[in-house]
């Protein structure tokens, strides 16, 4: 293995840092968030997408757990920047480091911190969230306390590829407090019996690190006020409000007039919102939104979309540029055949990779890929093969109504080219259903984007054999290749990949990967999806801007959330 | 008395399938509540390692019962008052969700149906009375007003009263900016009527035309009875003949119909709550339907069964008294 291994990315998060510059509020030398701005009482609102009734549960690991929890209450060692490919920042640790194998991983913790009971926060703390029965991951072998302030992780095999999971996505819960619940009970669905931490609400005063703590809750609600003894200095915004909405136009109507303060949330018409002046906006597109195909015949798939040449002639005839401009009013962004976030991730798209995929349709170029794999038009004008027409179904969720428009242009425009695709709408059930265990032919849907600015995590989770089932089998937890594709020099890539922390090595295996995606379109890919993120900049300050996009800015997404809360801040 | 043990014995029966079909419909969804968790959650961005495990946990606790076996739970459980837990709003217990919904959904959609009923009744009968008075201008507009989709005039009423002039608010069944929760202040109770104006406002314009052109015609021909001729002609006052004799039977399918609409009052109005953000039953059977929420279905379901049943014997048993006819067979 090289030897270049010893990592780089998370040394040098203990000297990068943009929260010392801030001066008067700044804790510590590593980075620590900074409010901004003044100390208000004005309460600030926020909707991050809760419907009434609102149940009051702050176990972040419970399924119903709300937004606040995540980030507000509950931290996690790093925070990550969705939106910029920059090192993360230190929160509960001050730096981490890797083994050369990447089969240690060193934590140092931040000193000094302490529950909001009073209790000190230690290493052990770190150790029981890793290692509690609810919590603890199925690739890791061990987490012990070296000393106070240093926790190593130790794994059985490189886990380099889990480094934003242990890092940026594990929340550190207090031993003291959740060793107690352990034998917690509940009642399930189906009246079975439920056991354990996953049982338990934590609806009261739950115990965190973060900058907020929980005052009030009900089913139309719930507040929370500032932890005056955070890590980080006491935040500025003395109280919160999360509000529970049950329809975007409520929300939309709650902001033009003034009542909701930072909400994420799709507007078709932003300026709307913004030309008082009131509000600032920022627009961060990261999850694409594509065409699942369910392309692998192998594994039971049905439908002309098993032939990769049917899937190269549809992406092709697609216009992408027409169902940005019509369906998604303009507001998406271009994807990346090799689903590398452009702009963030254009690092990692290997040379003579096409960076974006064709924003007009090629109709002729679609008709020669049919014709070469040996298709014929019939008298209609559409493409068949042995007497068989290429007949597919596009289905997307009945409601989402950008979702709908541009299927129902892919139906125009793949017809265009002489395939006959015709879209319907199914319930949020049914979509739910026919994916995970892949009974369709296409979905228009989504894929998460990656935490990180690496898309290893996509190209494991979502196109290699290890993370899916045959047709009729569905879907574990966690596992998101609902295209049933599996190759297996894709899957011997994304192995190697995940071994390694070498940047070589690993563009070398990303090359490889991308060649197959790109050829192969399990995925069809349309557009980066927008998210937009309103905020009030009268009242308040210290918000993720254009020019200081220092966090991924949506008021749902945590732990980053947790961040902007610390360190937003009064205008005056 | 055989009328009556004839009419029990069919709500008995009635109940039981009704409940039964509580079971099994929800059952027939596709999809399980699991699956549509993850998609829900993966559309709102990353989910931690952990709530996937809690989901792999959860799963894991559903015990590999027979249907059957469960159909047999589910009526002891059913028994001891039981509803279970509800999936989407865990750990909360149906019975505590219905609970808090009722008293919102029973006080706004109940009054509304009574102001729209009273409301229709009364103006129908005097444009029955007084055919081509300014009353029978009225049949028009609100016929119209409720053939148009109740939640295009409720967006309508917010766009206007809420968001341009500022009048009402836009949410909620109180204010919930300024409160922490229901409270038992003079304020609160004051809120709580501000808030629901508006919605109550829209059901009842949306509700009222179908009263209002039901008890109209019903006028209509019940004035071309000859008893009302003989009223008449007996020189009664017309005040009388108006109140007793053409009103009070013309009003008679109406109130059937009102019976029936009264029991459906505890399903809420789905729309409504929805556009107002306004707690109550309709949007818990939403949620649950969204989520595959069994519980949650079943007890809903369960509820709104039993309100409609239990108005509908109601109807019978005031008929009965009313209407001897109806008592015997034809």
């Amino acid at each position: 293995m090289a030897a270049a291994a010893l990592t780089s990315v998370t040394l040098l998060a203990a000297g990068c840092s943009g929260g010392d510059d801030n001066g008067d509020t700044g804790t510590g030398e590593t980075g620590a968030p900074a409010a901004e701005g003044a100390a208000t009482d004005r309460e600030l609102v926020i909707w991050a997408g809760s419907q009434t009734p609102i149940t009051a549960n702050f176990n972040p690991y419970a399924v119903g757990v709300l937004h606040l929890a995540n980030g507000g209450i509950y931290e996690t060692l790093f925070n990550y920047n969705k939106v910029k490919d920059v090192d993360p920042t230190p929160m509960l640790a001050e730096s981490s480091e890797w083994n050369a194998d990447g089969t240690e991983l060193t934590v140092k913790l931040r000193a000094g911190v302490t529950w909001n009971d009073g209790e000190a926060f230690t290493a052990d703390d770190v150790v029981y969230s890793f290692t509690n029965e609810t919590a603890k991951p199925s690739y890791l072998a061990d987490a012990k306390a070296a000393d106070d302030t240093t926790v190593v992780f130790s794994f059985d095999e490189p886990a380099f590829a889990n480094e934003f999971a242990i890092l940026g996505s594990t929340y550190i819960v207090p031993q003291h407090v959740f060793s107690t619940h352990e034998e917690d009970t509940g009642e399930s669905a189906e009246g079975g019996e439920i056991k354990g931490l996953i049982a338990w609400a934590n609806a009261e005063s739950p115990v965190g690190t973060g900058p907020y703590l929980l005052d009030t809750t009900s089913n139309a609600a719930y507040t929370a006020k500032a932890n005056p003894d955070y890590w980080g200095g006491a935040p500025k915004v003395a109280s919160l409000r999360y509000v529970g909405i049950d329809a975007n136009q409520s929300a939309e109507d709650l902001l033009t007039t003034g009542q909701i303060d930072w909400t994420t949330m799709f507007v078709p018409d932003p300026e709307r919102i913004t030309a008082s002046g009131a509000y600032g906006y920022v627009n961060t597109p990261v999850d694409p939104t594509v065409l699942y195909t369910c392309a692998n015949a192998d594994l039971g798939c049905e439908g002309a979309q098993t032939d990769v040449a049917v899937r190269q002639a549809l992406n092709l005839a697609i216009d992408r540029g027409t169902i940005n401009e019509k369906a998604f009013v303009g507001l998406a962004k271009e994807i990346s055949p090799t689903f590398a976030l452009l702009g963030r991730d254009d690092k990692w798209i290997a040379d003579g990779m096409p960076a974006e995929s064709p924003q007009t349709a090629d109709a002729a170029a679609a008709a020669k890929v049919l014709e070469d794999a040996g298709y014929t038009k019939d008298a209609d004008g559409f493409y068949g093969k042995d007497g068989k027409p290429v007949e597919l179904t596009l289905t997307s969720v009945d409601g989402w109504s950008d979702y709908n428009n541009a299927a129902k242009l892919i139906e125009e425009q793949a017809r265009a080219a002489g395939l006959k695709v015709t879209a319907s709408t199914i319930s949020w059930n049914e979509f739910a259903d026919a994916r995970v265990s892949g009974d369709f032919e296409l979905i228009m849907g989504g894929v998460v984007g990656t935490s990180i600015a690496d898309p290893f995590q996509i190209y494991r989770e979502w196109f290699t054999g290890d993370y899916t089932q045959k047709v009729g089998t569905a879907l574990e937890p966690g596992e998101w290749n609902f295209s049933r594709y599996a190759n297996d020099e894709v899957d011997a890539a994304v192995a190697t990949a995940s071994q390694t922390n070498d940047e070589a090595v690993k563009k070398e295996a990303y090359a490889t990967v991308q060649k197959h995606i790109v050829e192969d379109l399990p995925y069809i890919p349309l557009v980066v999806n927008a998210s937009q993120t309103f905020f009030n900049s009268t009242n308040y300050t210290g918000w993720p801007t254009e020019d200081d996009m220092y966090m991924f800015p949506p008021s749902w997404q945590g732990p980053s959330s947790g961040l902007i809360l610390s360190k937003v801040g009064g205008t005056e | 008395m055989k009328f009556y043990l004839r009419r029990i014995g069919f709500y008995a029966v009635t109940l039981w399938a009704a409940i039964s079909l509580n079971f099994f419909i929800p059952r027939l969804l596709p999809g399980d509540p699991f699956t549509i968790i993850m998609a829900k959650l993966q559309r709102a961005g990353d989910i931690s390692p952990q709530v996937e495990n809690t989901i792999r946990l959860m799963l894991g606790a559903a015990e590999d019962k027979s249907i059957w076996e469960q159909y047999a739970d589910y009526w002891a459980n059913l028994f001891q008052g039981n509803l279970g837990v509800s999936v989407t709003q865990f750990p909360t217990p149906v019975t505590e969700l219905i609970g808090d919904a009722l008293p919102w959904t029973l006080g706004l959609v109940g009054t509304a149906t009574v102001i729209s009923f009273v409301l229709g009744i009364g103006l129908g009968a005097l444009a029955g009375w007084k055919r081509g008075s300014w009353v029978d201008g009225l049949i028009p507009s609100t016929t119209m007003l409720q053939s148009l989709p109740y939640f295009w005039v409720a967006l309508i009423f917010i766009f206007v009263f809420s968001v341009t002039l500022r009048w009402f608010p836009i949410i909620g069944g109180y204010d919930v900016f300024g409160f922490n929760g229901p409270e038992w202040t003079w304020a609160f109770v004051g809120s709580v009527i501000y808030h629901a104006f508006l919605p109550a406002l829209t059901i009842v314009i949306s509700s009222v035309g179908g009263w209002l052109l039901g008890m109209r015609n019903m006028m209509v021909s019940t004035l071309s009875e000859d008893y009302i001729t003989t009223a008449e002609a007996k020189g009664l006052r017309p005040r009388r003949v108006f109140t007793t004799y053409a009103a009070r039977n013309a009003a008679m399918p109406s109130l059937a119909g009102f019976g029936v609409s009264l029991g459906f009052v505890v399903a809420g109005s789905l729309v409504m709550e929805q556009v107002f953000t306004y707690p109550g039953i309709g949007k818990l059977m939403i949620t649950a339907v969204r989520n595959n929420d069994y519980a949650l279905m079943q007890g809903t379901f369960l509820v709104i069964t039993l309100a409609v049943l239990a108005a509908l014997f109601l109807m019978d048993v005031i008929y009965g008294f009313i209407d001897p006819r109806t008592r015997h067979h034809g």
